[in-house]
């Protein structure tokens, strides 16, 4: 009996982490690896209309989470590189999504109107600003961070997830010389390639979910 | 020494005072030191600076893998020529659960070892000057980037010196570090899942493979330095084998099958002399480049021990106690018990006894013997307490009442006691004998039996003071802990046996008299509560057969207490009718019923260690309270502050689930729940905020205040959308 006790604690308590971890596994989106359909999903964006990825079917579509409070975000904002990177986008007829999960009431949540004005004072020149205030959106793709970029071929399969560069940092500095995965899966796009990084590890602000 | 010549040596003195220090730089969020290990430094020699950083409450940085988001904090340096800065080196992290994102991070006071490395040639005589401009991310649920420039000035001297300070933080920092375990290796698998296992080489001795065979090793985690290995989110799902720890995970969606590194970090729970540890273990050294201070160095190539303390603080909070600590806690507990509600009753009898004792002369022999009579049973209890420890019981302070048979004996002591006190029969002598009885009249005998029963009878009173050095003791190797149990004794056993040789006091005490009488009749009624409050007792730990058992042996007792006072027919009546009423309620009597947990009213629910997880993982806040019938301080917190209309309510709003932990009865899944927070006993109330893993451990005496504030604040910092 004494010895049993000894194995039963151990056992119980790994039971219970794997028990625990079951349990958040289940309730976590599972995140869209590279190279997958990119799931289907609809929103609303910052001029009322409902929007969806089918519709963009045929082009290629970046989605980008924001949360313009976001010492990464405004990094890249700031600088002028999200921006550069959007005209840079659209240009070649690519569709730009810019999506905000930020819940009601925590950083970088906005209203219609603010997305808007937001698009106009950062001289943003995404093709809609797409609000997801529960997160489903964000869940379903298992955005992490905010930026967190991901690149869907016109086939609408996923070719791209992870941070925008390769750089780290909040540190406007960083922006020179960084590796920009984006742009390099967009060319492979354009030249009918898989990129040749198809994931890296996001970073940046944790995204503000709705509980 | 001219005026001018005494202001240079000052300002000399302040320069020589001031280098090894960089003044702490205030951030919004966090308070940053440089400290220099070395008051001077020769050349050629590699020395340790501390970067210490607090961090504002509830607001974490990141550790070198920052997990899902986040930044790790980095270091950029400025030095004079020939000299070189290693790695910032990172204490193990803890994991920050937000929603669906997971980050490792640092929390509180933080500290970092860094090595420095002057170059052969550094002139002595001259000052070196060391300048780093750090950067870091810190957050709650917002995040902040801060940033400081330290500039840190080192005289360069023939002969290095110590700073005393610095030296101490430095080795402290270094004490902190992840154990390493890199000679020992660990295997790597990536074929779909990640596998790793710690530690490859098992016939090593080592506490990774010990803890894993004896079975002592929980809550595994695996922390690679990679941020592109693992999925940070996904469950780790630890197998205990082989003398290994055995975690399988998800990879990451970075994962890079031609870039594969999985050097990192091992934490787990260990027990160790009955208490369980938080321990880190360091497979493979961290990234960074650069020069180790000097014992890093020595340690990681297996050279020198690990430090002392190493093995880490205990994962309880009771962790930093000395044994100095524990014993005063424990004097001044012991003095405490004096005027709880258990004892007093006991003691009040006894100082009856000294009115007449002090006209007797044996005042002071009565004294000695009435400490004797509380050492000796304190150290008895203790002996048996450790023995049933080092058997593997799973037994805790309180363990004497949580025999029904205990306390069912105690119930019927204190019912012949308040009989006795009445009048109801005596120990043979009359009524000038008053305060006798049991407790006093018995001389000797009387004073060494109060001192027992009072020390049984306090066992429930334990004083929250106390629970820390207990709960500590228990946890330590047999000599201390019985100097902790005799240090109780002391301090309980000292304000009576210092009375009894107070001559100046024996004058004042009132001449024995008829209103001793009067007075010994009155302390029956508390002894007659204390049965009740014994009954109750009872009555949890075994139903109400077991009630019904011991109230027909109240009734028998009586009679046989009557008949004492018949003729010898009667006694033999009297006595059988006992006897044979024992052994028929014998059963029911030692019967503990296993449903019997306590009564769970409505929004209450029995609390196990899974229902608590099943609730984090939900989300839920969770309050649990460990708690035992026999615990009058538990009780007392439940009256004056659990039961409270308000505290229901913030409860309700807040949507808190209230776990009950009842230990009325003996149950070694509770037993090891309050020796993982360093308690041996109850109460012990824990708030998990939802998304943390590790509870709040509340006050053992509550308020209302107490309550609302944790349940407000916790609710307030966490804000509901941590929860996935």
């Amino acid at each position: 009996m004494m010895i049993n006790r000894r194995f039963v604690l151990p056992a119980l308590a790994v039971s219970v982490v794997a028990l625990a971890g079951g349990l958040f596994l289940s309730q976590r989106a599972d995140a869209v690896q590279a190279g997958a359909p990119a799931p289907a999903f609809q929103a609303v964006d910052a001029a009322g209309q409902t929007r969806s990825l089918a519709e963009f079917a045929g082009k290629t579509v970046v989605l980008e989470w924001s949360n313009d409070q976001c010492p990464y975000v405004k990094k890249h904002y700031e600088t002028g590189n999200m921006q550069a990177l959007q005209r840079e986008a659209t240009a070649q007829d690519v569709v730009w999504l810019t999506i905000v999960s930020s819940a009601p009431g925590k950083q970088g949540a906005v209203t219609e109107a603010e997305a808007q004005r937001l698009t106009t004072t950062r001289n943003a020149a995404p093709t809609a600003v797409l609000l997801d205030p529960t997160g489903a959106v964000g869940r379903l793709y298992g955005a992490r961070t905010t930026p967190h970029m991901y690149v869907i071929a016109p086939d609408q399969a996923l070719v791209y997830q992870g941070g925008i560069d390769d750089r780290n940092s909040a540190d406007h500095a960083t922006v020179q010389g960084a590796r920009n995965y984006v742009r390099e899966a967009l060319t492979a796009v354009r030249a009918g390639r898989q990129p040749a990084v198809a994931a890296a590890p996001p970073y940046g602000c944790s995204i503000k979910y709705a509980g | 020494m001219g005026l001018r010549g005494f202001l240079v040596s000052i300002a000399a003195a302040f320069a020589l005072a001031a280098p090894a220090l960089a003044q702490p730089v205030r951030t919004q969020n966090v308070e940053t030191e440089l400290v220099s290990a070395r008051a001077a430094i020769a050349p050629g020699e590699t020395f340790t600076l501390v970067m210490r950083q607090k961090i504002r409450a509830d607001w974490h940085t990141y550790w070198v893998n920052s997990g899902d988001s986040g930044e790790q904090t980095r270091l950029e340096w400025t030095l004079p020529a020939g000299f070189e800065a290693g790695p910032l080196l990172h204490p193990a992290p803890q994991v920050e659960v937000l929603g669906p994102i997971v980050t490792y991070v640092h929390e509180g006071e933080v500290l970092y070892p860094i090595a420095i490395r002057a170059p052969a040639g550094a002139k002595p005589g001259t000052t070196a000057k060391l300048s780093v401009y750090v950067t870091w991310l810190v957050c709650d649920e917002i995040c902040v980037p801060e940033e400081g420039t330290f500039d840190l000035s080192v005289p360069v001297r023939a002969e290095g010196a110590d700073d005393p300070r610095g030296a101490k933080l430095a080795a402290e920092a270094i004490a902190a570090l992840p154990q390493s375990l890199t000679p020992l290796g660990f295997t790597l698998s990536t074929d779909g899942q990640i596998r790793v296992a710690f530690p490859q080489k098992t016939d090593e001795a080592n506490p990774i493979t010990d803890a894993v065979n004896a079975g002592r090793i929980r809550k595994a985690v695996y922390f690679p330095y990679s941020q592109s290995l693992i999925d940070h989110a996904a469950p780790q799902k630890v197998t205990l084998a082989n003398g290994q720890v055995q975690v399988e995970t998800a990879p990451s969606l970075s994962f890079n099958k031609d870039n594969v590194e999985g050097a990192g970090l091992l934490t787990a729970e260990i027990q160790d002399n009955g208490a369980w540890t938080s321990r880190a273990f360091m497979f493979g050294n961290p990234p960074g480049e650069g020069p180790l201070p000097t014992m890093v160095a020595a340690i990681w190539a297996g050279e020198a021990p690990p430090p002392s303390n190493q093995s880490g603080a205990p994962a309880a909070p009771a962790g930093g106690m000395g044994l100095l600590t524990a014993i005063a806690l424990a004097l001044i507990g012991g003095v405490i018990l004096n005027v709880m509600p258990c004892v007093f009753p006991v003691l009040s009898i006894k100082a009856l006894s000294l009115a007449d004792a002090a006209q007797a002369g044996t005042a002071k022999r009565h004294g000695v013997i009435f400490f004797a009579g509380v050492m000796a049973t304190f150290l008895a209890l203790a002996g048996v307490l450790i023995a049933l420890k080092a058997a593997g019981a799973a037994v805790g302070w309180g363990f004497q009442l949580q025999e029904p048979v205990m306390i069912a004996a105690l119930a019927l002591l204190f019912f012949a006691i308040g009989l006795n006190l009445i009048g109801a029969f005596e120990i043979g002598g009359g009524v000038q004998n008053v305060g006798a009885s049991l407790a006093g009249r018995a001389g000797d005998a009387g004073a060494f039996f109060t001192g027992a029963l009072a020390v049984i009878a306090a066992t429930p009173c334990t004083a929250p003071l106390m629970a820390g050095a207990l709960g500590w003791a228990a946890t330590q190797p047999p000599a201390a802990a019985l100097a902790v149990f005799a240090a109780l004794g002391v301090g309980f056993a000292a304000p009576f046996t210092a009375l009894s040789f107070a001559p100046a006091l024996h004058k004042r005490l009132p001449k024995p008299g008829p209103w001793m009488e009067r007075a010994r009749q009155v302390l029956a009624f508390p002894m007659f509560g204390a049965a009740v409050w014994l009954v109750w007792v009872l009555a949890v730990q075994t139903g109400s057969m077991g009630t019904v058992a011991l109230l027909s042996l109240f009734v028998a007792l009586g009679f046989f207490v009557w008949a004492g006072r018949q003729g010898t027919g009667w006694r033999i009546a009297g006595a059988i009718f006992l006897i044979a009423t024992a052994a028929i309620v014998w059963r029911p009597l030692t019967t503990v019923d296993a449903g019997a947990r306590g009564e769970v009213a409505a929004g209450e629910e029995v609390w196990s260690p899974a229902r608590v997880a099943d609730l984090q993982a939900a989300g839920t806040p969770v309050f649990v309270n460990f708690t035992a019938a026999w615990c009058v301080t538990c009780k007392a917190n439940e009256a004056v502050a659990l039961s409270r209309p308000a505290v229901k309510q913030a409860f309700a709003d807040n949507g808190v689930a209230y776990l009950k932990a009842d230990w009325t009865a003996r149950d070694s899944v509770i037993a090891d729940a309050l020796a993982s927070h360093g308690r041996n006993g109850v109460p012990l109330y824990l708030y998990y905020a939802p998304g943390e893993a590790t509870p709040v451990v509340l006050p053992q005496l509550l308020s209302e205040d107490i309550l609302l504030d944790a349940i407000g604040r916790h609710a307030g910092a966490v804000r509901g959308d941590l929860r996935p």
